[in-house]
């Protein structure tokens, strides 16, 4: 492939420990990360997705997590071998992070320019206070605040959750990064607040051309989003492919089921006729997972080899480009 | 309902689970049972019926015979600090069970009914905090007569308003769950909303704050009892610290050693096991 | 709301508190109370001479007026006479204040600037060992009775090792020093484990918040995100605390005063009591509110200039 690669991650494996043991949160995962595409992962909340990503940038929290195994490779160099100052410049320079809940992450005592100043501050120190502060007025236009050089001097309460969001990317993007986490950016936000977003996320990525993880749960917005997915089952990629095969030609039991679980539309807007389907169950506890396929109980294919004798199924291109740990994959 | 109730015994097993698995926890609640006993033990007569006793020399050091030595009229430190368990025991029970029944009235019915009730009540108990608890102590002691029954209720009188605080918000936040609209849509009254479907959830707070209240006031009858505004006529270990003033200085210690120790312990293990009640019970400090 | 309205409303509240304080201290002191011509004439006084004694403390007037009174001293702190110095308790509130201001002051002072330290370097090192022990000492610090402190402090410091006066006081500068010393040492560790337990707490809520893992990922190091993020949200309790404990520094130290026989007003309460002299408790009580009632004031409207959050609600 011709795309520059930027990150590569390998057998990462992260585990967590408990009051009731130790349970591997992440198990194993593999993902690529190119420039100017976006990746997204999907799953449940406790699929190991946002650990994944907090793995990239080295923010688990520790105690009681750590990342007992594997390589990140930034731009070739392993970023869990480097020191944690070294670290840090990296984190909101190359890579850059935003989160879910745009109400709480910002620090509600200083003023909006505080804090992406603190960033420029941070990773630009050649710039004059001039220049930071008129970078910090051009993130935040480009993120689309209106009157930007009024913004810098409020606070995050008197700014509304889309426009929150809005200054966490501008805040993210104040060095521009080479990569781009966006864990659940939208989960919080009004739909239309969300397309917004998304849209913004789009355009940005086109114009600075960086790389996107972006972490949800939802297949909608993946759809919008994405180049490539990459869907999470306790801990585990259960399927990757590009997102037009995957959307096509989903191959997990899993990935169908939650396919069928989202609305979908016809050209006129209005909702298909077709009854909305959900997967039975509950997602296993990491505590007390089953031998084998992780999804075997909740699964419509389940067969005797899922249920342990060969062990859990292995992640492997069925079709070329398109991955699926299954015994039993859809047609 | 029945699955309601069978998801909350699960919560307060997976509490006592969590509780049960923490050692420190588990010590504390058997050196509590512990003193409890001696209390008992104590208050019956069945050890240390008569503690005025003399045993041996004025001030007799510790020895084999008397473990914690002897004081001033050669009676056992040892019965002292006996007998001053049962004081402190008494005084915590009483009075954190009194200051619980103030506490959780008055803030559940400012919490469920808002309004002018819950104004007057915030108005009262804002009042009450503007007077130094020390004073208030005092005065009700002071006023009730001195003894024992005077502490307890002054320790009682004046220990509810932290936790009615806590209550009236708590039921606050609950008053306009599902559930308590539920209630309502099957004809519940007020009491029994209140009583039955609220209050429950609260529990958990009521337990931290009696853990912490009972030290509370074990240390509070120490400084009334030095005081002189205190228990009349029988040990306590406000009395025995009291009596250790004038004993130091002739290389006398073991009295106020004896006494320190065994409030120190008891107060520990309570502070302990609050943290850990809270621990266990507190889903919200839940991952930290 | 705007700062303005609610500064005013804030102010308007004082007024039911003060009087609720005044009727709760004439419930006890006027209502409840034992007749305190009996205290003071002992048991064996004539009826006459107690009707007398009533006249002249003013206790035969209707309930109201005596109400009013106590009112009325709140706002003039004229708290009329002692019943056993005779002297005007102004005067003796006035006399008592220095003591209990030069010990008090700076014990408030060291006491704070240690604890906050202290905590500082406990939630920068949170949960690892140094924090699981200092917690645990904080925990067996505050269990041990403030008396045991005193004693045991007294009398090793001042009496066995002798390095510090152990009774007495002087006025003016600097001659006071010597005798606040070993009680001032003591107020900061009589202090130390329910104020770092407190501070510690405060800075790990703020820890676990959203905010700083953004300031994480910004690049932010440990000790900026502490002393920056951190501390700034923190100091709105920690603020809170502080000023609303400075009312109690009035009362000084009840125990300190009386052990180390500083002629404050906490020694002066402590005195009353034993003497059973209610005008002057009635005195320090409606004091000490008034006081605890202004500075709760302060704090709320210090929260709103430190908190931008709450400026324009």
């Amino acid at each position: 492939m011709s795309e520059e690669k930027l990150l590569e991650i390998r057998n990462l494996q992260v585990q967590f420990n408990t009051d009731r043991g130790a349970v591997t949160a992440v198990k194993g995962v593999d993902l690529d990360v190119y420039r100017g595409k976006t990746l997204g992962i999907v799953g449940e909340s406790g699929s190991g997705k946002s650990v994944t990503a907090l793995s990239i940038m080295r923010l688990i929290p520790d105690p009681p997590g750590k990342i007992i195994e594997g390589h990140i490779k930034f731009k070739g160099e392993n970023l869990l071998d480097i020191s944690l100052s070294d670290m840090r410049k990296i984190r909101g320079n190359k890579i850059a992070m935003i989160f879910q809940e745009p109400m709480t992450s910002l620090n509600p005592v200083f003023t909006v320019g505080n804090q992406i100043m603190e960033v420029l501050d941070l990773h630009q120190s050649h710039l004059s206070k001039k220049q930071k502060i008129a970078k910090c007025i051009e993130s935040l236009d480009l993120v689309g605040i209106p009157a930007p050089e009024k913004r810098i001097k409020e606070y995050p309460h008197q700014l509304s959750g889309g426009m929150r969001q809005r200054v966490m990317i501008a805040m993210a993007l104040a060095c521009e990064p080479d990569i781009l986490i966006a864990d659940e950016p939208t989960t919080a936000l009004d739909v239309t607040i969300q397309a917004q977003i998304l849209e913004l996320m789009n355009s940005l990525k086109e114009k600075m051309g960086m790389g996107i993880i972006f972490i949800t749960h939802d297949l909608g917005v993946v759809a919008e989003m994405c180049d490539e997915v990459a869907v999470m089952y306790c801990g585990k990629i259960i399927e990757e492919s590009d997102v037009f095969t995957i959307f096509k030609h989903p191959m997990h039991p899993y990935t169908k089921g939650l396919m069928e679980s989202i609305p979908s539309f016809d050209s006129t807007g209005i909702e298909a006729k077709s009854r909305l389907k959900t997967i039975e169950g509950m997602v296993p506890s990491l505590f007390d997972l089953p031998k084998g396929c992780n999804f075997q109980d909740r699964c419509s294919e389940v067969t005797d080899e899922c249920r342990g004798i060969k062990g859990p199924p292995v992640l492997e291109d069925l079709v070329a480009g398109h991955k699926a740990a299954c015994f039993n994959p859809l047609k | 309902m029945a699955a309601v109730e069978q998801q909350s015994k699960s919560l307060w097993q997976h509490a006592m689970g969590t509780l049960f698995r923490d050692k420190m926890a588990v010590v504390s609640i058997i050196i509590i049972l512990f003193y409890v006993i001696m209390a008992a033990l104590s208050a019956t007569g069945i050890i240390v019926a008569d503690w005025t006793e003399e045993v041996g020399p004025s001030y007799g050091s510790p020895s084999m015979d008397n473990w914690f030595g002897l004081d001033m009229f050669g009676r056992s430190v040892l019965a002292k600090t006996i007998k001053g368990t049962e004081v402190a025991m008494s005084v915590g029970l009483i009075a954190s069970l009194l200051s619980l029944v103030i506490g959780v009235t008055l803030g559940a019915i400012a919490g469920y009914f808002g309004g002018r009730v819950d104004e007057f009540i915030v108005w009262f108990y804002t009042t009450f905090t503007s007077i130094p608890n020390i004073m208030l102590l005092v005065a009700i002691t002071f006023i009730s007569g001195k003894g024992l029954k005077a502490v307890i209720l002054a320790l009682g009188l004046t220990g509810w308003v932290g936790l009615c605080r806590l209550i009236r918000g708590e039921v606050m936040r609950h008053k306009d769950r599902e559930y308590v609209h539920a209630a309502s849509a099957i004809g519940a009254g007020n009491y029994r909303k209140l009583v039955r479907h609220i209050l429950p959830n609260v529990t958990h707070i009521m337990i931290i704050n009696f853990s912490l209240q009972f030290q509370i006031a074990i240390k509070s009858e120490v400084i009334l009892s030095y005081l002189g505004l205190g228990v009349q006529g029988r040990p306590s270990w406000g009395i025995m610290i009291d009596d250790a003033k004038l004993e130091l200085a002739r290389g006398v210690w073991w009295q106020l050693a004896a006494a320190t120790f065994a409030m120190a312990i008891v107060v520990l293990a309570f502070n302990i096991l609050g943290d850990s009640l809270r621990d266990a019970l507190d889903p919200k400090l839940k991952g930290k | 709301m705007n700062l303005y309205v609610y500064t005013l409303r804030r102010l308007l509240y004082i007024i039911p508190v003060l009087l609720g304080v005044c009727a709760i201290v004439f419930f006890l002191f006027s209502v409840v109370s034992p007749d305190p011509t009996l205290i003071m004439l002992g048991k064996h006084a004539s009826v006459q001479q107690m009707e007398e004694l009533r006249r002249e403390l003013g206790l035969d007037r209707p309930w109201f007026i005596q109400y009013l009174d106590i009112v009325k001293s709140a706002f003039t702190f004229d708290f009329g006479r002692s019943w056993s110095t005779k002297q005007e308790i102004s005067t003796m509130i006035k006399q008592g204040a220095i003591p209990s201001l030069t010990l008090s002051l700076p014990a408030f002072v060291i006491s704070f600037v240690i604890s906050i330290t202290v905590s500082l370097m406990v939630a920068f090192y949170r949960g690892k060992f140094l924090d699981k022990i200092a917690v645990f000492g904080c925990v067996s610090m505050m269990s041990i009775s403030s008396l045991a402190y005193i004693l045991f402090g007294q009398w090793f410091f001042g009496y066995k090792l002798g390095w510090f006066e152990i009774s007495g006081y002087d006025y003016g500068f600097p001659d006071f020093i010597p005798y606040v010393l070993l009680p001032i040492l003591i107020w900061v560790i009589l202090g130390l484990g329910p104020e770092v337990r407190f501070y510690r707490t405060v800075l790990l809520d703020e820890i676990y918040q959203d905010y700083v893992r953004t300031a994480r990922a910004k690049g932010l190091g440990e000790h900026v995100i502490l002393f920056k993020h951190v501390l700034k949200n923190a100091l709105i309790p920690i603020i809170t605390n502080l000023i609303i404990s400075i009312p109690f520094l009035i009362l000084g130290a009840l125990l300190l005063e009386s052990f180390f026989s500083i002629p404050g007003l906490g020694a002066m309460t402590l005195n009353a009591v034993n003497a059973s002299d209610f005008p002057v408790i009635k005195a320090m009580t409606i004091l000490t509110s008034v006081a605890y009632i202004i500075f709760s004031v302060i704090t709320d409207i210090c929260y709103t200039l430190v908190d931008p959050r709450v400026r324009l609600r």
